[in-house]
């Protein structure tokens, strides 16, 4: 009777899918429940990320040179159309402290320590960016000794980018909300209408054809106009209120008439980001 | 003779720096190469372990285990989902040294063996996360504006690094 033989090579390949889905589920599973990775990962990716900061620093230098060259080309017309901008925002910044002011008093009175508006920042560097068409992700700077926790938003420029999504004793990945996968966070926002009105809402992903970001779950009837404002409603989480996220580009029905959906133009480009802001909720 | 070269020493950092200038290209240029919907992504990485196994003649190197270790950083400094490159990297340094026993390894066949690698790679990085669902775009949108792009890119920078890496190798040597 013939040896039952069996083909090694075979073996070997079901061998290393199977360790290979194991691996992946489990890693998911603990990027999504756990605060931080395991003690191994956060020691491996702070070695690495010390090494990184070697290779990104020449290399960043080196774009940050070349930038400032092409800058210089067109900082003659940005300056007409800045100092026109400066003069109104003087305006609003002295506005700004005098409310600030007043709501810090008008807190005193009610002994209203912090509301959801309030938080620190920690500014931070991208280090660098995930190489994968899957994940849109960068590396930052500062980790948990900074103070960062997982969750935490994270603006750039004027807006919104993104969230805290694994953090490291030296650095942290940050999740871009024109991330589309399952598990990323979907921040809890709200428009305040020009009839003076408030619809509540969430972003629930990113059109890449257009680069809009969508909102979802809007069930007034209030009517929204194109170029309203959308800021983070700080409801549901460590998300501060009062982040703003972009203007409404296009309202729509959805795929099943019941509830509106919007799409949102980004404050900031996001393909550009170098300095970022962790916004830090007091709990 | 690996072990007394400076290969053996050499070919870990530059497998490094390769990996670390992935990460730093992607994030200088991000605003061209992450151009939404179309996507390029770099992998030097890759390029330097194929054109390792392309230049092996007589010394031989444990490619296979330098793979794995890279496979294990871009996993966890990078993705943080871990099992992927692991074994794709080790992966793409079989076939390579399969397809070399039949084809002399030069610059155009070279190219050939690269351009069926990085196909590999993609293919496989997209149906793994499609399984934990890191993705929900199809797969003729994937063909489209991630393969196609991140293809052309990477033979041009093959065809742009060939000559070059292969003057350290042999300086290595």
């Amino acid at each position: 009777m013939q040896k039952f033989s069996f083909n090694r090579r075979l073996v070997i390949i079901i061998v290393c899918l199977i360790v290979s889905f194991a691996l992946m589920t489990v890693s998911v599973v603990i990027r999504n429940k756990r605060s931080t990775p395991p003690l191994i990962q956060q020691f491996g990716n702070d070695i690495v990320g010390l090494a990184d900061r070697v290779v990104a620093l020449p290399a960043n230098g080196l774009s940050g040179s070349v930038s400032s060259v092409s800058e210089l080309l067109n900082t003659y017309q940005e300056n007409q159309q800045l100092k026109k901008q400066v003069s109104e925002l003087a305006q609003t910044k002295v506005r700004d402290q005098t409310l600030a002011k007043e709501n810090k008093q008008l807190k005193q009175q009610v002994k209203l320590n912090d509301s959801l508006t309030d938080y620190t920042a920690i500014s931070a560097a991208v280090i660098t960016r995930t190489p994968s068409s899957w994940q849109n992700q960068v590396v930052i700077n500062k980790g948990s000794s900074a103070g960062v926790q997982k969750n935490m938003p994270v603006m750039s420029g004027s807006g919104l980018i993104g969230r805290v999504a694994e953090v490291n004793k030296t650095n942290s990945k940050v999740e871009l909300i024109t991330d589309n996968n399952d598990s990323a966070n979907r921040f809890a926002v709200q428009i305040t209408t020009k009839s003076g009105t408030t619809v509540n809402g969430v972003l629930s992903g990113y059109k890449s054809a257009t680069g809009q970001i969508t909102m979802n779950n809007i069930t007034t009837k209030a009517k929204i106009h194109k170029g309203d404002k959308v800021v983070t409603s700080g409801l549901g989480g460590v998300t501060p209120k009062g982040l703003y996220v972009g203007k409404v580009a296009e309202t729509g029905g959805d795929d099943y008439g019941l509830s509106t959906k919007l799409y949102i133009t980004p404050a900031t480009d996001l393909t550009d980001l170098n300095i970022v802001t962790v916004a830090v909720t007091k709990q | 003779m690996y072990r007394l070269s400076k290969l053996r020493f050499g070919f870990p950092i530059g497998l490094l720096i390769m990996l670390l200038l992935d990460g730093s290209l992607s994030h200088i240029f991000s605003s061209q190469m992450f151009n939404y919907p179309t996507v390029m992504v770099s992998h030097l990485v890759v390029l330097w372990l194929v054109t390792a196994v392309l230049y092996e003649e007589n010394v031989t190197m444990p490619l296979g285990r330098w793979a794995i270790v890279a496979g294990a950083i871009f996993d966890l400094y990078y993705t943080g989902i871990f099992g992927i490159y692991i074994f794709i990297f080790p992966l793409i340094v079989y076939v390579t040294r399969i397809m070399v026993t039949y084809i002399s390894p030069n610059f155009l066949s070279g190219l050939l063996i690269y351009f069926i690698d990085i196909t590999l790679v993609e293919g496989l990085g997209f149906l793994a996360s499609r399984v934990v669902h890191m993705t929900v775009i199809s797969g003729s949108s994937f063909l489209v504006n991630t393969l196609g792009p991140t293809l052309a890119l990477n033979l041009a920078l093959y065809v742009i690094l060939y000559f070059p890496i292969r003057w350290v190798y042999n300086w290595l040597n």
